[in-house]
């Protein structure tokens, strides 16, 4: 292959620390297997703890193209495989017509032919002349119904797709395919079988603070450590959505636009919009007592 | 024998244990750890125990499970930790179990139908009369004919639109493969056009059960109906259930399949609390935090079949029903007491609950759940604004 990814697990966690992605133990692990193994990753986990921004940071670290493929329900082969492209179809159909009598057979050759073809980005994934295979991001796979799941089965399984009209197409190089789930539903078996996986849970207090660092340049060692020791204490509150370290990276941002070096309660109070997301959450930390919740940090 | 082979050898012994408690390690996932186990410093323990977990186990219920395994087998922590996991707080499965199963509730109910003692009303069919009876009144010999009853009860289903499109007549999205295809006849003209509409596809039910004290008999007479719902697909895809009392259990993989018997033997092995007080609040809570979070209550139908005396915090109940309302559809709570005479919802608890709830039902005969059946199959006019 052409490009160089690290050999170990120790390399590789140290070269997604160089891209301002800091992995655990376990993540770089499983990472390397699956790069390794060639087979999908599926990651699950509450949101907005990263699994997202691992395929970006692989993409570009191995400095592969990243194709993303966002789920939703109802997607089908047409939104997420290939397409034909009607207008230029029936267009080109006139213009035959003007000129001259070609025979039926040969003109639906034609019109189905790769000329017409809308690629998607599963096709492109798979049909790919990429010097470094690139990284397929399946997100939020769980928004997908049952037909599509099935269908990503296939795919996941031989990486080819058969379309009717032109035949089969398969992967010279697969892609490196990273699926997220937030775990609304159950995935089916027959698909996990195909995967590694790997659950994605909050760091630890160190670990938050030093990817507050790494994300949020110049934010002062004070306001990082009480930021994240702050999200911390408010994810052990019972909450209807804990924040997730995307919120914790939100804030930090927002308490160092306002130029704060360190965490108090009116500031806290004026910027929980970007930690908490519902509000019955505000009102129950507001319940609490900031003050109470920011000494509780300070004290971590 | 090579290293190589050693390995192996462990880890199949690794993978039964993993099946023992209660894994589903076949040797596809196998193979998967060897090669896995290849690619990592065999030296180092986290390396180790990663290239195994992601390869065997693929749900998050069976992380804590693998690790007890792991530290028994490859750390060789003593063996008799395993399959005891630490409680969970919340939503839990009892790892004691003392079920205090009713004992009516487990009684085999004998096969022929025999001669029910009551041969009152001669005019009404039996079967009439079976409707009409309270759950909470009827023999085990009525309550094996209604099971019949309630297979028969169709398991009409709500619907919603789905973003996926199916063929329609006129109407609805220009369906531009099949009109290309069809142009192809006329000269590229597309004169016939081809049209596809939303389909519409089983909108997710979520019931919640009471199955406290008070509720016992009709909790009984729910499960079965719920069966009856599960039962036309088999599958519980469109359909979670949960039963409450002083804390929340999850039902749904113990529908499918099984004779209303043994899913009334399973639940009650599962719960700690037929008979006990009822905490609807608490047990609201536990599944918004578990499973309302992940979505399940986005878009669905919940029915919460209680008789809402409330023995916790009225408050928590009023917070917790108006979360899960604010993201159902439409909430429908089922109260047997509701099809007795005089019926008044001075309960706290139910006077609390009716704020959030958009239909109220009955649900102690089988006439009641007819009627919710046939609500079930057409939604009303969903209540936009919730009172609070």
């Amino acid at each position: 292959m052409a490009e160089q990814l690290p050999s170990s697990v120790d390399d590789l966690a140290a070269s997604l620390r160089e891209h301002a992605y800091l992995a655990d133990r376990g993540l770089a692990t499983v990472l390397h297997l699956s790069v390794v193994l060639e087979k999908p990753l599926l990651l699950e986990g509450e949101a907005g703890v990263g699994k997202t921004e691992l395929a970006k940071v692989l993409a570009e670290l191995s400095g592969a193209r990243l194709i993303r493929l966002q789920c939703y329900e109802g997607i089908d082969v047409a939104h997420a495989l290939y397409d034909w492209s009607y207008s230029r179809q029936l267009l080109y159909i006139r213009t035959l017509e003007a000129g001259s009598a070609q025979d039926a057979r040969e003109t639906l050759h034609e019109l189905f032919s790769r000329e017409f073809l809308e690629r998607r980005p599963l096709l492109d994934a798979i049909e790919h002349d990429d010097a470094i295979p690139p990284v397929l991001l399946i997100d939020e796979i769980d928004r997908a119904d049952d037909e599509f799941e099935a269908f990503l089965l296939e795919l996941l399984s031989d990486f080819q797709v058969t379309i009717p009209e032109i035949g089969t197409i398969a992967a010279a190089v697969r892609p490196r395919v990273i699926l997220t789930s937030n775990r609304t539903r159950e995935l089916h078996d027959a698909l996990k079988r195909r995967c590694l996986y790997h659950w994605i849970g909050h760091p630890s207090l160190e670990r938050e603070i030093e990817i507050v660092k790494a994300r949020v340049p110049g934010v002062p060692e004070r306001l990082a450590g009480e930021a994240a020791a702050f999200v911390a204490v408010l994810r052990e509150l019972d909450l209807a959505k804990a924040p997730g370290v995307a919120e914790t990276i939100d804030w930090t941002q927002a308490l160092l636009a306002l130029g704060q070096e360190e965490l108090d309660a009116e500031v806290v109070d004026a910027t929980l919009g970007s930690v908490l997301k519902y509000h019955e959450d505000v009102e129950r930390v507001r319940d609490r007592g900031l003050r109470e919740l920011v000494g509780e940090a300070r004290a971590r | 024998m090579s290293r190589g082979d050693a390995v192996a050898r462990k880890l199949v012994t690794f993978g039964r244990i993993l099946r023992e408690a209660g894994l589903e390690v076949g040797p596809g996932r196998l193979q998967d750890a060897l090669r896995g186990l290849d690619a990592v410093e065999l030296t180092s323990r986290d390396e180790v125990y990663y290239a195994l977990r992601c390869t065997l186990v693929s749900r998050h219920d069976d992380l804590e499970p693998f690790d007890v395994a792991f530290r028994a087998f490859w750390e060789l922590a003593p063996v008799q930790q395993l399959g005891g996991r630490p409680p969970d707080p919340g939503i839990d499965v009892p790892t004691v179990p003392p079920p205090v199963v009713p004992a009516q509730l487990l009684e085999e109910v004998p096969e022929d139908d025999g001669e029910e003692p009551e041969q009152a009303a001669a005019m009404a069919s039996p079967d009439e009369l079976l409707r009409r009876r309270d759950f909470a009144q009827m023999t085990p010999a009525e309550l094996r004919r209604l099971r019949r009853l309630m297979v028969q009860l169709a398991a009409l289903r709500p619907l919603r639109r789905s973003r996926r499109l199916t063929p329609a007549h006129g109407g609805g999205v220009l369906d531009a493969r099949r009109t290309l295809r069809q142009a192809m006849h006329t000269g590229g003209l597309p004169l016939e056009r081809s049209w596809r509409r939303p389909k519409l596809v089983p909108r997710r039910l979520v019931v919640l059960c009471d199955v406290s004290g008070s509720m016992e008999p009709y909790a009984r007479a729910l499960i079965m109906f719920l069966q009856a719902l599960a039962a036309p697909d088999g599958a519980s895809r469109h359909l979670e259930a949960f039963a409450f009392g002083t804390r929340l259990t999850r039902l749904t993989p113990h529908l499918a399949g099984a004779d209303p018997a043994t899913v009334l033997e399973r639940a009650s092995t599962l719960l700690p609390d037929w008979g006990g007080g009822t905490r609807i609040g608490e047990s609201l809570g536990a599944y918004n935090r578990e499973w309302g979070r992940r979505g399940i209550t986005r878009g669905a139908t919940v029915v919460i079949a209680s008789d809402g005396w409330e023995r916790g915090d009225l408050d928590e109940l009023d917070r917790e029903l108006g979360r899960l309302a604010r993201q159902a559809y439409e909430v429908i709570w089922v109260n047997p007491l509701k099809g007795h005479d005089g019926f008044e919802p001075l309960a706290g608890g139910m006077r609390t609950a009716l704020r959030h709830v958009d239909r109220f039902m009955e649900g102690h005969n089988l006439i009641a759940l007819e009627a919710l059946s046939d609500a079930l199959a057409a939604p009303g006019e969903r209540r936009h604004s919730h009172a609070v």
